[in-house]
């Protein structure tokens, strides 16, 4: 193997060309601010982790294939696909889940607005549809429904709610600052 | 998905020295197995990669990770007014780049218009160009097709209404899968690779995709241990215009039917003095209707002669059983995207 | 039912609310709550309370079936047909029961009979299954099991399944084992090849209706396989004691899967219990305990151990049920005036393996017309079975029946509306139709074709139509604890209806609570059995009993209160929290405090559903039809870029009926449903089957299209206020209504923006360009 000493940022102090796996390896996730030791082979993905290691099952998977966008969960603050993404590959990154979004009784602004305007119905897609929709608020509080659309546009719903989901997003877009609570 | 060895690449060139195979050899197999259970492969997002590897297609011995490394993660603008783009940057970061929006606005359309928010968050622009095809055929594990190592392609006899009608009857008739390789290709982007022995190649963008009647098998010419590092844009001429557009059955989320990139040089008297255009989701390559560029390359861009044009652009189509539908559509979008690109205002406009 | 129960007559609401009511007089059993209010004159009933399980779907706190985790689970796996038919010489298990971590093998398939070798009748047909400790051992361990096939000839399609030389995929003697699709279903049909049927309606003579027609209109229309695509896929655990069975599934009907599974493993009822709390999803794929349910009992049972099948999405796209598909021959009758004469309908539909392909009735009764004939027939293809999916049957029927009649207006030279006018006797849809004509701007409808463009606007309309179900077999729980907490309770699963809302309505409604005060405990079979959540008959089958249960506890608190003051029960009443007399200066106590007065810790009253006050229309076992019927009008506004083909929807103005609606806003959300599937169905859904291999080549979310969130059309929902005075709530369903009449709607917009119809569903840019080319109009040039 290579020993070559070339600068790659963070990981430069790693050893070179450690392999791990097939087998299980022990690796820490940092998960809604925790860091939690779990065991898993390289195979498994961030969704399978968090719903079965870590028991965050509000991070649903419909289709593993990155194609309906109910697992979501934020990456460093970047919604992404928790199947498309292996748990060994984000040890170093900061994990929201849908648990995470809102403390325990403390309800985020876009969930509030998402029981108002029964942007719910079957729910199995609702947590991954809410973190895209939070993440889109962090960084543009006023999106327009045009940007509404593009947040949400990797979400299948088969129950339909996306025109609620739209209209619950605009009423916290149209809210005034500080108004959100 | 089978299980796998882990390895963090520490740099390129030792994820090139590690790794045995691409991603396609891989795939290549007899009676339905592919060859390669030993290989080590190489992942960046792993968006496309995971996807073959959950349907068993591919089941590697390892994986090499590149994806943590910091290197070819970012944009570049480039001493000569170019710029160049990571191997390793986002779909998501080449979309909100703006100097690249700014003088790329057609290869900035293809991103956005590609599979969802979070795949973009991943999705790597040296994996988009590497994916393999989006053909039923070569994606379900119960069809041994050519492009796998098999005897025939499935798709001339059974349903090919996605693929392609250009270039298609040379053993397969996939459509390749990258739409911004469309836009590279109409603003002659370069694929600079690394290989194992650290040798780097820079290769014109024209050159690196490979039609069926050169290889069935592979459609690229990288070699097993090289990697993209870096893709480059020339500095676009100061009168240079693009547009992109593509159609595809769902709004969002869905791999067009067709696309089209065209860029073109303007000059001050309205005369188109370069155009390029790109076809994409048509054939097995992003593929280049010189036959639309001749006709508006001295030309005053008009609605008439963009009609022409996209007439043009398909008449040596070969459509197969299922997709002649393609072919006025293609048309119509061609036509679309060439007056699109010629009324819009140059980037550098403004500043000159 | 409440024959010998003493009655008195009722004075009830009936009629459209926003006309002005009028009064119907029932004779209603003793034992029957008051008429209630309309909606107007309610706090809680009418309004738009939020949804009762909302809080945990947003926090994704709300558990379902793949997310319950027992102690010593194992998994399951299920190994599948490669081929679409053939023969299965031998089949060995040992390798897969020899490994690591297995703990149980079952085979699936029938066994040998008759000296005939089992068959395998579509790629994906479970074979046998396994157990495992972990999942990776369970799907590795299928690989290893050992089949020989004698590979058969085989078709998927209606056409070639129904050529001379086709492989029959069904013998004779076979013929009492074909699984049942489900609902629409006539028993004991002749089978001839892949041929079974036809069912046949008939009703005066057609010949003698076509004769006296003035102009006929005669077409045939093909609709394609749809999918569910449930967003959680079918899913169970399953757990084998020695105390009975206790199930979680992913289910429409925790009820009818108890006695499914008590009849199938025979156990006494007592001993099954069944529990789905929070359920993604079913659009009918999930009404039936279903082979799935079976095999993870089965492994439960021999590993002595829970087990866990939940199908991955290739598996469910591919075998977990799809709405069949149809080819309808439709030719209709009139006279010069519109009045029908003759309605005649030739249907094959193929529900893969299964039998109960129809395309349902709708033709035979929305309209008005004295001489009806229908003959449906099922042709078995090597393909998965179907199972009943949003209004089965009549999705597919509409779309031939409403561009049909749509066709036929054109002949008589009469706008579509007006058409439906003299046909149509539903005074609820004629004013369905004047509303949604309205709305959309009907009278800027312009003459097909009219536009000069390459985009051509259209303007088009369908009709729903959906019978009326009711549950008898469906009872409901209203508990009063000392300490003031309510609570409902029935087996009645909420699968994002929101029926769990409408329980809390009702009950907050009788006993002047809150909403959000009522503790809702569903979907769980120890409750008393509740209606099923398919045929939209889930609001009109357990709001009544609720309503009844909560009457009868305000009642028994009433009754303690008045002896705790030594009134007259009669003189007191509920209010706003608080127990309250008549007499003056009245006398009044908060909720907290009356309850106090009763005499044990907890009361409790179970109520029934009871016969619609004005009787049934029929009835059948568990189930009855009501006598009044449910649809709805939809108007569509779309644009056809002839160019390429592609069909963007603009507007959509929804105009239902649903009875008493109790949560308006939960009802726009279900038809915002219907709409969006019934625009997936038009345009973009298709399970595609490779001719030469028969397997599916999009079984998962990329391939297989359906609507996602961009660009939708502006939905208008308009939910009429329809009082029958036929229950205690006189709430009827929605769901299947909402779904019907969309793709004909769309059809029938498309050909007034472009002149030529479309019968061939889904109406891609493919089939568009083709349509355009064969009818020699396009593509068009003009302006881009």
């Amino acid at each position: 193997m290579s020993d070559k000493t070339h600068k790659t940022g963070k990981d430069q102090t790693k050893p070179a060309a450690e392999i791990l796996g097939p087998g299980a390896v022990s690796m820490v996730l940092n998960v809604n601010g925790v860091s939690q030791s779990i065991d898993v082979e390289p195979r498994t993905t961030l969704a399978e982790a968090l719903r079965t290691s870590l028991n965050l099952t509000g991070t649903k998977v419909a289709c593993n294939h990155g194609a309906c966008s109910a697992c979501t969960v934020w990456l460093d603050d970047l919604p992404v696909a928790a199947c498309s993404v292996l748990a060994i590959e984000v040890t170093s990154q900061k994990i929201t889940t849908i648990e995470g979004l809102s403390e325990t009784d403390h309800l985020h602004p876009v969930q509030k607005a998402f029981i108002e305007h029964d942007a719910v119905q079957c729910g199995f897609c609702t947590p991954g549809i809410v973190m895209s929709c939070a993440a889109l608020l962090a960084h543009n509080p006023h999106p327009d429904a045009a940007e509404i659309e593009v947040a949400i546009s990797g979400h299948l719903c088969r129950c339909g709610t996306y025109p609620h989901v739209i209209q619950a997003m605009l009423s916290l877009a149209n809210k005034q600052e500080g108004n959100h609570e | 998905m089978e299980s796998f060895e882990w390895q963090q690449a520490t740099s390129f060139e030792n994820a090139a020295t590690s790794a045995t195979h691409t991603t396609t050899e891989a795939m290549l197999g007899t009676q339905g197995k592919p060859v390669a259970s030993q290989a080590m492969l190489i992942k960046a997002g792993g968006v496309d990669l995971l996807d073959l590897m959950k349907e068993g297609l591919v089941s590697p011995r390892r994986l090499i990770d590149i994806n943590h490394l910091s290197e070819f993660q970012s944009i570049s603008e480039d001493a000569d007014g170019g710029f160049t783009i990571g191997a390793l940057a986002t779909l998501a970061q080449i979309a909100a780049h703006s100097g690249v929006g700014k003088y790329f606005p057609a290869l900035v359309q293809t991103v956005t218009a590609a599979a969802s928010p979070q795949i973009r968050n991943r999705a790597t622009l040296g994996g988009n160009l590497l994916q393999r095809p989006r053909c039923w055929y070569l994606r379900s594990p119960a069809h041994h097709c050519l492009r796998k190592g098999g005897e025939h392609c499935f798709a001339y006899a059974g349903d090919n209404r996605y693929h392609a009608v250009f270039a298609n009857h040379d053993g397969c008739a996939i459509v390749h899968p990258s739409t911004p390789a469309t836009a590279l290709l109409a603003f002659q982007a370069q694929i600079k690779c690394v290989s194992a022995q650290g040798a780097q190649r820079v290769i014109p963008i024209d050159d690196f995709f490979m039609l069926p009647s050169r290889d069935p098998r592979h459609e690229n010419i990288l070699q097993a241990g090289e990697l993209i590092t870096a893709v480059k844009l020339p500095a676009p001429h100061p009168a240079h215009r693009s547009a992109y557009l593509q159609l595809s059955e769902k709004a969002a989320f869905d791999w067009p039917l067709a696309a089209v990139a065209a860029v073109f040089v303007i000059d001050h008297n309205d005369i188109c003095q370069q155009a390029r255009i790109v076809l994409g989701s048509v054939s097995p390559t992003p593929r280049r209707a010189q036959e639309a560029e001749n006709i508006l390359t001295g030309a005053k861009i008009d609605p008439d002669n963009a009609r022409t044009a996209a007439e043009a652009a398909i008449t040596t189509a070969t459509p197969l059983s299922g997709n002649a539908y393609k072919l006025p559509l293609l048309s119509a979008l061609i036509s679309r995207t060439i007056l699109k690109a010629a009324s819009c205002e140059s980037p550098h406009e403004r500043l000159l | 039912m409440n024959d010998n129960t003493p009655k008195h007559h009722e004075r009830l609401s009936a009629g459209m609310a926003h006309l002005g009511l009028d009064q119907v007089t029932r004779e209603i059993s003793d034992s029957e709550p008051p008429a209630l209010a309309p909606n107007a004159d309610l706090n809680f009933i009418g309004r738009n309370t939020p949804r009762w399980d909302a809080v945990g779907k947003v926090t994704g706190a709300a558990c379902y079936t793949v997310d319950v985790q027992l102690p010593g689970m194992l998994f399951a796996a299920v190994m599948r047909s490669p081929l679409p038919h053939a023969r299965i010489r031998s089949l060995d298990l040992a390798p897969a029961r020899n490994f690591l971590g297995v703990r149980a093998v079952v085979t699936v398939i029938e066994a040998l009979s008759d000296g005939h070798a089992p068959a395998v009748r579509y790629v994906g047909q479970p074979i046998a299954a396994v157990a495992a400790e972990t999942l990776a051992a369970a799907e590795a361990a299928i690989k290893l099991i050992k089949v020989e096939f004698d590979p058969l000839p085989f078709a998927i399609d209606i056409e070639s399944a129904m050529r001379s030389d086709a492989s029959t995929i069904y013998r004779q003697d076979e013929a009492a084992h074909i699984p049942v699709a489900g609902f629409p279903f006539v028993a004991d049909l002749p089978l001839e090849g892949n041929v079974r049927g036809p069912s046949k309606r008939e009703q005066g003579n057609v010949n003698d209706g076509f004769s006296s027609a003035d102009f006929i209109v005669e077409e045939t229309f093909f609709t394609q396989v749809q999918t569910h695509c449930c967003m959680e896929p079918h899913a169970i655990v399953a757990d084998w004691r020695e105390e009975g069975l206790d199930v979680w599934m992913s289910t429409q009907f925790t009820a009818g899967v108890r006695a499914q599974l008590a009849a199938t493993f025979q156990l006494p009822l007592s001993r099954v219990r069944v529990r789905a709390q929070a359920i993604g999803g079913g659009f009918g794929s999930k009404s039936q305990l279903g082979q799935y349910g079976k095999i993870a009992v089965t492994l439960s049972r021999l590993s002595r151990a829970p087990v866990r099948l939940v199908y991955r999405r290739d598996e469910e796209q591919m075998d977990s049920g799809n709405r069949p598909s149809s080819q309808q021959h439709l030719r209709i009758g009139a006279r010069r005036d519109g009045k029908l004469t003759a309605i005649s309908l030739h249907a094959w539909g193929s529900a893969g393996i299964a039998q109960g392909a129809g395309v349902g009735d709708i033709a035979m009764a929305l309209y008005a017309c004295p001489n009806l004939k229908s003959l449906q027939f099922d042709v078995f293809t090597n393909t998965s079975p179907s199972t009943a999916m949003r209004g089965p049957g009549n999705t597919q029927g509409a779309f031939a029946l409403e561009q049909s009649i749509d066709a036929l207006a054109e002949k008589l030279s009469f706008d579509p509306l007006v058409l439906r006018e003299v046909i149509d006797l539903s005074p609820v849809r004629r004013e369905e139709r004047r509303l949604g004509a309205l709305k959309i701007g009907w009278a800027h409808r312009k003459t097909p074709g009219f536009d000069s463009g390459s985009i051509k606007h259209g303007l088009g309309m369908a009709q729903s139509l959906w019978m009326s179900n009711v549950q008898i077999n469906s009872a409901c729980e209203v508990r009063l604890w000392r300490d003031g907490k309510v609570e409902v309770l029935s087996s009645v699963q909420d699968i994002g209806t929101g029926i769990g809302t409408l329980l809390q309505q009702v009950v907050a409604e009788e006993l002047g609570l809150q909403p959000d005060a009522i503790g809702v405990r569903i979907g769980d079979t120890e409750f008393p059995s509740g209606p099923p959540s398919y045929g939209s008959r889930t609001s009109a089958s357990i709001t009544p009993p609720a309503r009844s249960a909560a009457w009868q506890i305000k009642n028994a608190l009433l009754q303690s209160v008045a002896s705790h003051w030594n009134l007259d029960p009669q003189q007191l009443k509920i209010q706003d929290g608080w127990v309250q007399s008549a007499d003056t200066p009245p006398r009044r106590i908060p909720w907290k405090e009356a309850v106090r007065t009763l005499r044990t810790d907890r009361i409790s009253a179970v109520a029934s559903r009871s016969d619609d006050y004005a009787g049934f229309h029929s009835r059948n076992g568990d189930s009855a039809i009501a006598l009044n019927d449910l649809g709805g009008v939809q108007f569509v506004a779309v644009t056809v870029d002839t160019q390429t083909g592609v069909i963007h929807i603009e507007r959509v103005v929804a105009v239902h009926d649903c009875g008493r609606p109790i949560n308006p806003l939960q009802i726009e959300s279900q038809i915002h449903g219907g709409i969006l599937m019934g625009i997936s169905y038009a345009l973009l859904e298709e399970r595609i089957i490779d001719p030469h291999t028969g397997c599916m080549m999009n079984p998962n979310f990329i391939d297989y299209k359906f609507a996602g969130p961009s660009g939708l059309p502006k939905i208008d929902v308009m939910v009429l206020e329809n009082y029958q005075g036929l229950s205690a709530t006189d709430a009827y369903g929605v769901g299947e209504p909402a779904n019907i009449a969309t793709a004909a709607a769309i059809a029938n917009a498309v050909y007034n923006a472009i002149g030529i119809r479309i019968n061939t569903l889904p109406m891609t840019p493919a089939r568009v360009l083709q349509a355009l080319r064969d009818a020699n109009k396009g593509p068009v040039d003009g302006i881009f």
